[in-house]
């Protein structure tokens, strides 16, 4: 009996569902259309984005150099401030070579350590993490060593860094790698003597597919609710309360939500006068740094036949 | 005719009657503003200039504010003849600066340390005020003791010029007399008089030297009623446990018995912040003279991005200035390096650093 009634219970809700959208779509009709719209206004807007990309030559570099950009909190900004904390970085950059990287980037990165032997410290992995604006920029590097996860936080312009050398460049599809403490330790693991995979020049930075698997439970956040892309086997690991959570937690209404972005990014007329302060050096830097590796790579050939 | 106007006179006195007065207790003197106070903002209404009026004034006030860039310090004609001694026991002037953020600088052994950005926006000595007239209405017992001892002198300065047809015409004269524009912010710092500066000086932000230690005060950030928790750090109460409607709660707050009252000073909720505090002994690890910004070591300055900070030397007798400041200031020249640093401070156009094995 109880049966019965707990089935019929769910077929009711689901029916109850089905009917609500229904009723939601026959009512309003406001989502079709606004649908509408909003694939002419994307079309649009891409083709806008490409006008401005081919009138902006330095369009592209809010990707390639983030931390250029100030913290868009109002409260914290201040012209003569970013101004001096620019002209810092670029001297910084002028001394060490900080190339183009990306979250899901294999790095290597050697530091002056007082107390390790031989005075410096390298360590090699993935880059799970890429925030904060200006100086205080920073980056996190995962690898597991002895079946031991490690990860080490640098700032990307401390003064004690001697290198930073990218061994292979690609992106992923999310934005932050944390699931990578809760997957299968292959997919955090490189070994220390890894070569640097060079690119040819003027092929766009791969994008690498790969879904990792998960450890089963405990994990350390709520992985489902974060509507990860690089993740396959999340849904094996749920249980009926899981999928209910994060129905109810959803907010899918975020993306549609203008004001929310505009707060979280620099305008554009302001991004064009950074650009245009920090541009010619930042190009001059990478036209002399492009020539430097030229020349390492005509030597690699010679030692690898040696 | 005489005598009839008396007697009218005489009833009228008689029937006045002294019935209501007003005993006034012992009050303590309010503070008042110094007497050179004079009120700054004016009533903003609709002038009808015409566009090419407006031109016109917008023209004059830059020529103006060229023509101050171009007034040579006064200092540099009475440096030459008079030059004052300075010794430990000395009160210099201090600047008006405004708090612009703060980010990293890293040390030459390799550590990370926090650093606020304070800018000194075109600072001038407006007026001078000698010892003998300078009388402070709000006084204290114990600065009038310390005053028979030493005797201090006040120097006005201002900082942040503005355009004058924005404030009264009575606050312009302030300037005018000097030759400089009317500024936005006025303070006065207590100097002993050997510390004499000529109004229409300069001050630039290497009044300090990099490795000197200020005070800084400020008003701290405004925060509003706060409860006890945020106020003075409280513990509150559990979470769950049975506890309801007091998890934030001061809780007791007073013994019975005898003294069955509340004792004065007890921690309790109020409004939080928005008041003067000086912070003492603060390192000056870099300075900017193009844009007159001084790098000062931690992240503790009161008040928010952009607020307004008083800078001093430290009065810590272990931080105290050891060798000769600059004296009365430094004056303004030419050829100076762009950037200060301190000894400590890793500059960024260096290399990286690297640590030799021993």
């Amino acid at each position: 009996m109880a049966l019965a009634i707990r089935r019929s219970t769910t077929d009711i809700f689901c029916a109850a569902k089905w009917f609500t959208r229904r009723d939601c779509r026959v009512l309003s009709t406001l989502p079709e259309k606004a649908e509408e719209v909003e694939v002419s206004t994307v079309v649009k807007k891409d083709k806008v984005i490409r006008a401005r990309g081919s009138r902006n030559p330095h369009f592209e570099n809010r990707f390639v150099y983030p931390e250029f950009l100030p913290d868009p909190n109002p409260n914290w900004r201040n012209s003569l401030r970013e101004k001096l904390e620019r002209a810092d970085m670029l001297k910084r950059r002028n001394q060490i070579d900080i190339p183009e990287f990306y979250v899901g980037s294999i790095l290597a990165v050697t530091v002056a350590d007082p107390h390790s032997q031989g005075k410096t410290n390298k360590f090699v992995g993935i880059c799970i993490e890429r925030k904060g604006c200006g100086l205080r920029a920073e980056f996190t590097l995962r690898n597991v060593v002895d079946h031991q996860g490690v990860e080490v936080r640098y700032d990307l312009y401390d003064p004690t860094i001697q290198t930073i050398q990218v061994l292979r460049l690609e992106k992923r599809l999310d934005e932050k790698l944390f699931y990578l403490r809760d997957a299968l330790p292959e997919y955090s693991t490189f070994p220390f003597d890894m070569d640097p995979e060079l690119l040819p020049e003027g092929t766009p930075v791969p994008l690498n597919p790969v879904q990792v698997k998960l450890k089963p439970r405990p994990w350390l956040e709520r992985w489902e609710r974060q509507e990860l892309k690089g993740v396959a086997n999340i849904e094996e690991h749920l249980r009926e309360k899981d999928r209910v959570r994060r129905e109810l937690r959803a907010t899918p209404w975020e993306k549609y939500d203008l004001m929310k972005q505009y707060r979280k990014t620099i305008p554009m007329e302001e991004q064009n006068d950074i650009w245009a302060e920090v541009n010619s050096q930042l190009q001059q830097l990478h036209m002399t740094r492009k020539k430097m590796s030229r020349k390492r790579t005509f030597s690699t050939p010679k030692t690898q036949l040696g | 005719m005489a005598t009839c106007n008396m007697n009218i006179l005489l009833n009228t006195l008689k029937k006045l009657r002294i019935d209501h007065t007003i005993m006034r207790s012992f009050q303590k003197p309010r503070f008042r503003p110094p007497y050179w106070y004079i009120p700054k903002e004016r009533a903003q209404t609709e002038e009808f200039l015409t566009q090419d009026n407006k031109h016109f004034l917008d023209e004059v006030v830059q020529d103006r504010k060229l023509n101050q860039a171009l007034v040579q310090s006064p200092l540099a004609s009475v440096e030459t003849n008079q030059t004052a001694q300075w010794n430990p026991h000395t009160r210099r002037v201090g600047l008006i600066a405004r708090k612009i953020g703060n980010y990293p600088l890293w040390t030459k052994d390799g550590k990370k340390v926090q650093t606020t950005l304070l800018q000194v926006v075109d600072n001038h000595v407006v007026k001078y005020v000698p010892p003998e007239e300078f009388n402070p209405m709000k006084k204290s017992s114990e600065i009038v003791t310390s005053n028979i001892k030493r005797k201090l002198g006040c120097i006005l300065v201002g900082s942040e010029t503005v355009d004058p047809s924005t404030v009264t015409k009575d606050y312009c004269g302030i300037f005018n007399n000097v030759g400089i524009l009317p500024k936005k912010h006025l303070f006065r710092f207590m100097v002993s008089p050997e510390s004499y500066l000529p109004p229409g000086t300069p001050l630039s932000a290497t009044h300090f030297r990099v490795g000197d230690h200020i005070d800084i005060r400020a008003k701290t950030m405004d925060r509003g009623f706060q409860g006890v928790m945020k106020r003075w750090g409280f513990k509150g109460m559990p979470a769950s446990h049975g506890v309801t409607k007091t998890h934030r709660r001061p809780g007791n707050i007073g013994a019975g018995g005898q003294k069955a009252r509340v004792w004065p000073g007890t921690k309790m909720p109020g409004h939080m912040g928005n008041r003067w505090r000086i912070l003492r002994g603060v390192k000056i690890l870099r300075i900017n003279t193009k844009h007159n910004v001084i790098w000062t070591l931690g992240v503790a300055i009161p008040g928010e991005t952009g607020a307004m900070c008083y800078l001093f030397d430290t009065i810590l007798p272990e931080k105290k200035h050891n060798t000769q400041p600059p004296f009365p200031t430094q004056p303004l020249a030419e050829d100076v390096p762009l950037e200060y640093f301190d000894d400590s401070v890793h500059a960024f156009d260096q290399q990286s650093i690297s640590f030799e094995e021993s």
